[in-house]
Parts: C-alpha cells; sequence; structure tokens
C-alpha cells in the first residue's frame, strides 16, 4: 500500500517543496479547504461520467488521494482547481476506458477536424434564436451538453458552470491558455449546433 | 463591466450598422472572451470600437450570452449525497 503507483504521481500537481503537515493540519485542511467543494466536485464528476454510481466512486476517489497527497497542497492556494485537477486525472486513468457516454467520437479527432475547417471558413450562421434557446428546458440543454466529446463538455462546465478563469482550466486540463481559448470556441460551436439542430427538429422557430 | 456592456451592445445606435461581419469568425472568439470575462485589453478595446457598428456581431453577442447562461441556470446542480461525504470521513477517520 505504500507504493505509489506511477500515474496517481501524475494525477497530483506537484508543487515546489512538500509540506510536513501535523495531523492536525492535515485534518484542518481538509475539512476547511477540501471539502466545501465536495457538490461543485461532484456535479462536475455527474457531468464527466454522466452516472450517480460511476460519480460517487469518483468523487471518493478523489477526496481519498487528495488526503494521501496532501503535502504536496500548498495551505491557502487554490484547493478547488487543485481537486477538480485531480478529479479530471481519475475520470482519464480510472473512468474513461469504462465510460458510459454514447458518443464514440475521438476528441482528437474531432479537434483537427476543426481545426482544418477553421481555414476552409466555417459559416457560423446565426439562425438559432436567442428565444428559442430562452424556451429551452434543462433537460434540453443537458442532453445538447451530453451529446459533446467529453473533452468539449469538459471546458464549457470549468468555465460556465463552474466559473473557473482561462489559467486556471489551463492548469486543470494541463494544456496552454491558447489550447483552452480554441477549445472552448469549438466546444460552444458544437454546442450551438446541437442547440440548432434541437431547436429546429423540435419545431422551435428559427430564423430564414 | 456590465454597464459598459449594456451602453455597447445597443441596437438603437445613430452609427449605420452592417447587417454582415466579414471578420465574424474572429469576432466570435473576442465575445467570448468578453463574455467570459476573460479578454484581454486589446480585445476589449476591439469589442468596444467595433460592436455598435455591426449588427451581425450585435446578434452573435445576445446568442452567446443566452446560451452561456443557459448552461448556468438551467443545468441542475447535483448535490453530493450525504452517505458519500460520511463514507469519505469514515474512510478517512475524520469527523
Amino acid at each position: 500500500m505504500s507504493v505509489i503507483m506511477s500515474e496517481e504521481i501524475e494525477e497530483i500537481p506537484l508543487t515546489a517543496s512538500e509540506t510536513a503537515y501535523s495531523d492536525i493540519e492535515r485534518h484542518d485542511i481538509f475539512n476547511r479547504e477540501f471539502m466545501p467543494h465536495i457538490n461543485s466536485m461532484y456535479n462536475f464528476a455527474f457531468r464527466l461520467t454522466m452516472d450517480e454510481d460511476d460519480a460517487n466512486d469518483l468523487v471518493q476517489d478523489t477526496y481519498l488521494k487528495a488526503f494521501r497527497f496532501i503535502s504536496s497542497f500548498e495551505r491557502g492556494t487554490n484547493a478547488k482547481a487543485w481537486l477538480f485537477r485531480i478529479l479530471k486525472n481519475s475520470f482519464i486513468n480510472d473512468y474513461r476506458k469504462r465510460s458510459k457516454e454514447p458518443s464514440k467520437v475521438d476528441y482528437q479527432e474531432v479537434e483537427t477536424t476543426y481545426n482544418s475547417e477553421e481555414s476552409a471558413e466555417v459559416e457560423h450562421t446565426t439562425d438559432l434564436r436567442v428565444e428559442s434557446v430562452q424556451d429551452m428546458i434543462g433537460d434540453e440543454v443537458a442532453n445538447a451538453l451530453n451529446s459533446l466529446p467529453v473533452d468539449f463538455r469538459t471546458v464549457i462546465i470549468l468555465c460556465d458552470v463552474e466559473g473557473f478563469t482561462y489559467e486556471e482550466m489551463a492548469k486543470i486540463l494541463d494544456i496552454p491558455i491558447g489550447t483552452v481559448r480554441s477549445r472552448l470556441h469549438r466546444a460552444r460551436n458544437l454546442l450551438k449546433d446541437k442547440l440548432r439542430t434541437y431547436a429546429a427538429s423540435m419545431g422551435y422557430q428559427t430564423e430564414d | 463591466m456590465s454597464l459598459f456592456m449594456q451602453s455597447t451592445v445597443s441596437i438603437e445606435t445613430d452609427k449605420p450598422q452592417k447587417t454582415y461581419c466579414e471578420h465574424h469568425a474572429e469576432c466570435l472568439k473576442k465575445i467570448q472572451a468578453v463574455l467570459d470575462g476573460q479578454a484581454t485589453e486589446a480585445e476589449k478595446e476591439h469589442f468596444r470600437q467595433n460592436m455598435d457598428e455591426c449588427l451581425h456581431c450585435i446578434q452573435m453577442y445576445h446568442l452567446e450570452k443566452c446560451i452561456k447562461e443557459a448552461v448556468q441556470n438551467k443545468l441542475d446542480k447535483r448535490l453530493c449525497p450525504d452517505n458519500l461525504v460520511a463514507t469519505i470521513k469514515a474512510k478517512l477517520s475524520l469527523s
């Protein structure tokens, strides 16, 4: 049990130096800095896995790891981003392989496709009406979001639901800020396409 | 910030408005950064200078804002079950 799996080490954002906290300090950090984020963490886990049992397991694993590697956390720094990063990495390592998500589209492939299409200038039509989106209920928005490949879904959740800055997202996802911006942009274009298709199929008014 | 947006993104303006923006793909990126509160100074400046002259960009702005708000507000927030909190604390012998 004392042997740390190499992939687990990669999941933990390592700081320059580790801090040797006392037991009381460890418990204090866990209760005061980690636990207040548990609802956000659970919501994120559920949006990633789209399954309550998997979300339970993912959050539990993440919090146990966070406690185990608490010496890598620098007190007073951004605990929420630190926890989200561990959860995201745990998801990639443990859950993604057996993810129940319907979309089997390889995100890298999608991103490449969108990149190449951009040079040909994608037509960003504005035929989806504001009123159509405002009339949609939560389930309709959720279905559109859930149909996106997980990496695109992730950036939208981190940005719009959790309100992380681009810089925080870059740290959580281990990608440059420029990639955060472009991935978010593509994710939103995809989401808009889904909403547009949905609005049209449901007979919501779209502009001609 | 919100005041500045309201004054900038006003449909009622005396300036002539473009109905098609040839830079709309680039403008859309700037609009999203502004809505995210993450725009650079140059992007904000571009937004200030050009938005109210372009109907196409104004429409994109309103649609982007509306979709962002729908994601923010319409998705139900799943709360962590109490028994999961209890399980985690029990496993770590925390109370």
